[in-house]
């Protein structure tokens, strides 16, 4: 299965730290050797200040207690960076940390500024150290730290670049502390930035918006609301492009979601026709499903691409998220998968058949009899399903949708004497 | 006589390096030969007629013209001895022309010496006048006067003939001599000529090395002279060459100088030039002057002198090679001395030139030397063997000029290589591979057994600046063609300015489209936008764009693509002037006549043979692709006559060919593919399979397999749609089996085939899924429910117009006022159709060119007939037009609707025009009920 993981396409994305959630994921659901894995979390390390993480990890790839020489000599340069960032940034952290000084702040940057710099001698030289050392902490992994910190610099910075990087740093600390709240605050920001931003050629901007979908990626699918901001930011026209241009291996959460978002019809018939372009760049077994039945009608093989996306689900961080209950785990995602799944399939079934019989809807349907009985009786109770069940036989037989000429003629010209009085009515108006 | 000298020049020379022209030469020396001997005969003839005491001459019109030149001189004479400068004035001019007559005559870059002995004689009498001034003073106003203009004329005239003059000077015995017969032998003048060359020579050469003797005999009378100013190396100083060479330059361009001359008194000087500066100064007005050597724009640079001009410009590499501190430029005006600077001069050395256009330049001689020869000799062929010598000079340009960091002028030179390279299928550029291999295995073969001349002329007169060849004479092809081009295409699309950027996108999608890579292929169309900006480009380039686009039909129909293959072609052929937007050939139009200059533009613009696509393969591609896609079309409308047309060219077609009393056997393309069209309308797709396979256009295609095994899948369901489309309404159930049986599917395919079309409503039945049957729904209206639809169709226009014509009148209401049921209908419509008319933009490039843009709008208009269309498309066509750049603003979506539109859009407007005006989201609703509510 693991020629449908997707992480090595994800990671260049991401930042260094995001990766390790993913890495973690992988170690747990063992698609790779376990010292593999550590392998890469130790490079993966190499360029950031945890140290000590980096030495337990190599620790228990080797089995030794001995580490090597420059870890050592690493951690003891980190340290000391550490010290000297802080006595920089030492100023303007007691001012921030004095509660009533803090108060004197206002709205107006500029006035902050200037109060600053008069009253407690913090110029630009210590914001930029606060930076420096709320950076430094981001390395260290002293997430909520930096967080804060980066907070309180974007407050007092003037310079855009700096303070858009800034943002970068603080959704990244939000996303790994799991504030899905205050990140889906800061990746709105974000967004905004960035689609409002003059980059200097549209290659960064792309690049931006593809950092800033895969990065969401922790949001949407943590996120209660997550799977309908997905469809919003992924199926926008420039995002969508993006996509496509550079990260069509993207399409497969914009699939899931749009599966299990069953009010997104109309973007959705759009989004089919994206899927069957992008075939030959990104195939995946929920673009296949999608394909499958709505390109293909080739029910037998969305059933069997069914199954594949259960596995793909399963072996995904981000939709793989399991949710422990009591002693029982279970990845909610996928059971809203295969329910939707399931539907789609029955849905352009029912469309181009009269009568279907049930054991062969049961098969397609991956239920036994009694259950897909069960099922098409809630279905036409619920009055989803125009269709009744000739029991004597085992079929189903649908309700011919055919509406009346004489209705459609109706429905044809009802509107039209409204809009007509109104045209009137519009014109009186404006003769008056 | 004459013929031992030529010939001596022949035979030895042959294998000389710098023996390019000497066959022109030679063919030259044929004529005066066969002239000469022709007069010779005359005149012994004569001779003859001469014992007979009568003196009959016959004369050719050679002998005509020199006798008239001879009398001319008298008359000069005589005028000289009464002193009247007037008439001798005019008797000058009269000469000068005369001149100019016999040169035609003649066909010798030679002045006759009858000419320069005038000339010397008229100056010796010009300098006595001047000096005798007394006698100037006697003379009447006008004579003096015209002994001054005269003065002045003389002198600029003579100063063209300097050499022949000072060589007359130094020669009075022959002056002398021919003194007496002139008079009598007038018509032997020109034969004398010779002869007296041919005397003289030996005793020229005597004293000189033997060795030298070949290559000096070679050389003509001004470079013998030369010769001599340089005959002892050792005297030989950068001024006096610099001055030599300045001489030279001046008289470039200059009437009466012969410009193969030039070529070979400046190749003589590059030889002799001191410093390795001043050879590449000279080098660099050796390949200006090459350039020159043809005239005009029709006719393109010889074949050897092309072939000399790639050497001289490979020298001009090897010494900037070797010589790292000289630059190049052609911005600023180098000193005049810069030159002197030696090769141990460590500063850096300008020297005027620009090697990007010199290449270029070299590669329009190219091209143009392939537009004009019949590609059907092996001249052709022979020529295009020259391809790997060009290809190895723009290689070691384009790396010097990287090396130099003018990556400008880098991008340029890999465009040339990219346009070498990218119609060639990889079987081709393997061959060409192989052919630059066998050359330079030939080449080295050549230069051992040409060793031994070489060494001659080295020893006769060792060039003071010797260059070893430091470029690679061969050129490195990378394995694949495709790594080639990536590897240049980068490097341009990074360097390159706007129309080189372009140029070798469009090279790219080309050769993508070869490499059967469509959908890269097709990306790159879109990425770069090309087909918005491509009508304000320059013609070439345009042509290109089509070339490209067709190439990319090809290639989608390679593909299977149907839809795409169409969409890429039917624009080519709307106007029915494939060739001429293709350049491969002129199409003659009934309407308006072109002018001749018309006619010589776009001559000038046609690809060379090796270039074309082929024609018959393209209409045949297209035909198809229109019949697979038109002819179920016309099942599904045909009882509505104003339906959409989806290919208006194969309509018009297939009624000419309805109109035809008897229908013989198809003999084109066109007749194959109209008799295949009937099958497939009947349903029979075994016939119109076979019929399209008997095209021999097949063999043409690479994996000719492979397509035609595609092309009766193709055929196989267009014409179960279409059989079900006719004869659906004689049907009330249909097993599946036997559907698939008909039509050799595989039920799956079948079932596929037929749940798409209920899907889409274009077939109103459903499955019976225990019976596998298929179930038709008796839905067709009656004839006045029919009517009573186009009725509120109507209605509907008229409410839709009336409302826009408020809204221009008082602004505000309009699609407000629309409910919003309605509304949402509508968008998928108008997606729909801005599908359409985008892809319609997106092919219109050709049309628009050619400035008959009147079908476009007028089919746009069309469309806008629909039920309040207008408005959304318009909306739509603009905001998915506003994003994106260069490189990234990827438009997918409207490839998108492009690539469905046209499908799309027949099964929209069609449920919209039965009525029903639900399309598929109103029937998914019934599913969902609840969940909306």
């Amino acid at each position: 299965m693991a020629n449908y993981d997707l992480t090595p396409r994800i990671a260049p994305n991401l930042d260094r730290h995001l990766v390790f959630p993913l890495l973690e994921f992988l170690q747990e659901r063992g698609l790779y050797p376990d010292e593999l894995i550590l392998k890469f979390k130790i490079e993966l390390l190499n360029n950031t200040n945890m140290v000590d993480y980096a030495m337990d990890i190599h620790k228990s790839l080797y089995h030794t207690e001995d580490v090597p020489q420059d870890m050592v000599e690493r951690r003891v340069e980190v340290v000391a960076r550490l010290k000297a960032l802080e006595e920089a940034a030492a100023p303007l952290i007691t001012f921030l940390q004095n509660a009533k000084a803090v108060q004197e702040l206002r709205a107006d940057q500029h006035y902050n500024l200037q109060m600053l710099s008069e009253r407690h001698q913090i110029g630009p030289e210590q914001i930029e150290a606060l930076y420096q050392y709320a950076k430094f902490q981001f390395e260290c992994g002293n997430y909520s730290g930096a967080s804060d910190y980066l907070y309180q610099y974007r407050a007092l910075c003037t310079d855009s670049e700096r303070s858009l990087s800034a943002l970068w740093g603080k959704l990244a600390a939000e996303i790994l502390m799991q504030n899905w709240d205050l990140a889906q605050e800061e990746l709105n920001q974000l967004k905004d930035i960035i689609d409002s931003k003059n980059f200097p050629t549209p290659l960064n901007q792309v690049q931006s918006r593809i950092w800033l979908m895969h990065w969401s990626l922790f949001i949407f699918f943590n996120h209660d609301n997550g799977r309908t901001q997905i469809i919003d930011l992924f199926n926008q026209d420039k995002y969508l492009n993006a996509i496509q241009t550079n990260a069509p291996h993207l399409l497969r959460y914009l699939a899931t979601a749009f599966i299990v978002n069953k009010r997104r019809r109309p973007q959705f018939k759009d989004f089919i026709k994206v899927v069957q372009q992008e075939q030959h760049s990104f195939e995946d077994p929920i673009t296949e499903f999608l394909a499958c039945v709505y390109v293909k009608y080739d029910f037998d093989g969305a059933q069997k691409k069914m199954k594949e996306c259960e596995e793909v689900i399963l072996n995904d961080p981000f939709l793989g998220k399991r949710v422990v209950e009591s002693n029982f785990s279970t990845v909610p995602l996928r059971d809203e998968f295969l329910e939707n799944a399931r539907l789609f399939i029955f849905e352009t079934y029912c469309r181009i058949h009269q009568r279907i019989d049930m054991g062969v809807l049961a098969e397609k349907l991956n239920l036994n009899y009694e259950e897909a009985e069960r099922w098409i009786v809630n279905l036409i109770r619920t009055s989803k399903l125009d269709a009744k069940i000739d029991s004597k036989t085992g079929t189903v037989i649908m309700e011919p949708t055919h509406p009346n000429v004489y209705e459609q003629l109706i429905d044809h010209t009802k509107a039209l004497s409204g809009r007509t009085y109104k045209l009137v009515s519009q014109l009186m108006e404006h003769a008056q | 006589m004459a013929s031992k000298f030529w010939n001596q020049g022949g035979d030895s020379e042959t294998e000389e390096e710098e023996s390019d022209y000497e066959q022109e030469d030679n063919g030259i020396a044929a004529a005066e030969e066969d002239k000469a001997g022709g007069s010779r005969y005359l005149h012994s003839e004569s001779d003859s007629d001469d014992s007979d005491g009568e003196k009959r001459v016959v004369r050719s019109a050679k002998d005509k013209r020199f006798e008239e030149m001879s009398a001319t001189v008298d008359q000069m004479k005589n005028a000289m001895k009464i002193n009247d400068w007037v008439s001798l004035q005019e008797s000058f001019d009269k000469i000068n022309k005369q001149l100019e007559k016999v040169m035609r005559v003649t066909e010798s870059e030679k002045v006759p010496n009858l000419y320069i002995r005038a000339l010397v004689m008229l100056e010796d009498f010009l300098n006595q006048a001047m000096a005798n001034k007394e006698a100037k003073k006697k003379m009447s106003s006008s004579n003096a006067k015209a002994l001054n203009s005269m003065k002045q004329k003389l002198k600029k005239n003579n100063k063209q003939y300097e050499d022949l003059i000072n060589k007359s000077r130094e020669n009075p015995v022959s002056e002398g001599d021919d003194d007496d017969e002139e008079e009598e032998e007038d018509d032997d003048e020109f034969e004398d000529d010779v002869v007296q060359h041919e005397k003289k020579e030996p005793v020229e050469d005597e004293p000189k090395d033997d060795e030298k003797e070949d290559w000096v005999q070679q050389l003509n009378k001004k470079d013998r002279l030369m010769e001599k100013q340089f005959k002892d190396p050792s005297q030989i100083t950068w001024e006096t060459v610099d001055k030599k060479f300045k001489e030279i330059v001046a008289a470039r361009g200059r009437k009466g100088t012969g410009r193969i001359e030039l070529v070979e008194q400046l190749t003589f000087l590059t030889r002799v030039a001191k410093t390795p500066a001043q050879k590449l100064e000279i080098l660099f007005s050796v390949i200006s002057v090459q350039f020159d050597v043809n005239p005009g724009l029709s006719g393109h640079m010889p074949i050897n002198v092309w072939k000399k001009c790639v050497q001289n410009m490979l020298l001009v590499l090897d010494i900037l090679t070797q010589h790292q501190n000289i630059l190049v430029d052609d911005t600023v005006e180098p000193d005049e001395n810069e030159t002197q600077k030696g090769a141990d001069f460590k500063g850096t050395i300008r020297i005027w030139g620009n090697l990007a256009a010199f290449l270029e330049r070299i590669d329009v001689e190219f091209f143009k030397s392939l537009q004009c020869i019949d590609p059907h000799t092996r001249e052709y062929i022979e020529r295009l063997r020259d391809e790997p010598l060009f290809f190895v000079l723009a290689q070691n340009v384009q790396e010097y000029l990287e090396q130099i960091g003018d990556y400008k002028s880098a991008a340029k030179v890999a465009l040339r290589r990219v346009e070498l390279v990218y119609y060639k299928p990889q079987e081709v550029y393997d061959a060409m591979g192989k052919l630059a291999e066998q050359a330079e295995n030939e080449d080295s073969g050549e230069t051992e057994s040409g060793e031994e001349p070489k060494m001659d002329t080295s020893r006769a007169l060792p060039a003071f600046v010797v260059t070893p060849e430091l470029v690679s004479r061969k050129p490195t092809f990378p394995q694949n063609s495709r790594t080639l081009m990536d590897i240049l295409v980068s490097l341009i699309y990074k360097y390159g300015d706007e129309r080189t950027k372009a140029r070798a996108m469009l090279c790219d999608i080309y050769h993508h489209a070869i490499l059967d890579e469509f959908s890269t292929s097709r990306d790159l169309v879109l990425m770069s936008h090309l087909q918005d900006s491509v009508q304000h480009m320059d013609i070439s380039t345009q042509i290109l764009f089509n070339r490209a686009m067709a190439q990319l039909g090809l290639c989608a129909f390679r593909a299977g693509l149907i839809t795409e293959g169409h969409g890429c072609l039917s624009e080519l052929y709307l106007g029915g002037r494939v060739k001429e937007l293709l350049a491969q050939g002129v199409s003659q139009s009934r309407y308006h006549e072109k002018t001749p200059e018309q006619e010589r533009l776009e001559r000038r613009r046609q690809m060379p043979y090796h270039m074309h696509i082929n024609l018959e393969l393209l209409e045949a591609v297209h035909l198809i692709c229109a019949m697979l896609l038109e002819v179920p079309n016309m099942a599904a409308n045909s009882h509505d006559a104003r339906r959409k047309v989806i290919s208006k060219t194969l309509r018009r077609l297939l009624e000419v060919s309805e109109r035809q009393t008897f229908t013989g056997p198809p003999e084109n393309v066109r007749d194959h593919v109209m008799a295949a069209t009937r099958a497939l309308s009947k349903g029979d797709f075994q016939k119109a399979f076979d019929v399209i396979k008997s095209l021999d256009v097949w063999r043409l295609f690479r994996d000719r397999e492979n397509v035609l095994e595609m092309l009766r899948v193709k055929i196989k369901e267009e014409a179960l749609r279409t059989y079900l489309f006719t004869y659906s309404s004689s049907y009330d159930s249909l097993n599946l089996d036997q559907l698939a049986t008909m039509f050799d599917l595989s039920d799956a395919q079948t079932h596929s085939i037929v749940s798409k079309m209920m899907i889409t409503e274009e077939l109103h039945a459903s499955w019976d899924q225990p019976s596998r049957c298929m179930i038709f729904h008796d839905v067709e209206h009656t004839r006045l429910q029919a009517l009573a639809f186009q009725l509120t169709e109507k209605l509907s226009v008229l409410a839709e117009s009336n409302e826009r014509a408020t809204e221009a009148r008082i602004g505000g209401g309009g699609l407000d006022t629309l409910p919003p049921r309605r509304r949402d209908g509508q968008d998928y419509a108008a997606a729909a159709s801005a599908g359409g008319s985008k892809w319609q933009d997106n092919l219109s490039y050709s049309q628009g060119r050619l400035g008959s843009s009147g079908g476009r709008s007028g089919y746009n208009t069309g469309r806008a007939m629909g039920p309040g269309q207008t408005g959304y498309s318009r909306d739509r066509g603009g905001q998915s037009r506003g994003a994106g750049g260069y490189s990234t603003g990827y438009q997918s979506t409207r490839y998108q609707d492009t690539a469905y539109g046209g499908t799309g859009r027949s099964y929209q407007t069609g449920s919209i025009a039965r009525g029903s005006h639900m399309d598929g989201s109103t029937r998914m609703v019934s599913l969902n009920r609840g969940v909306r509510a």
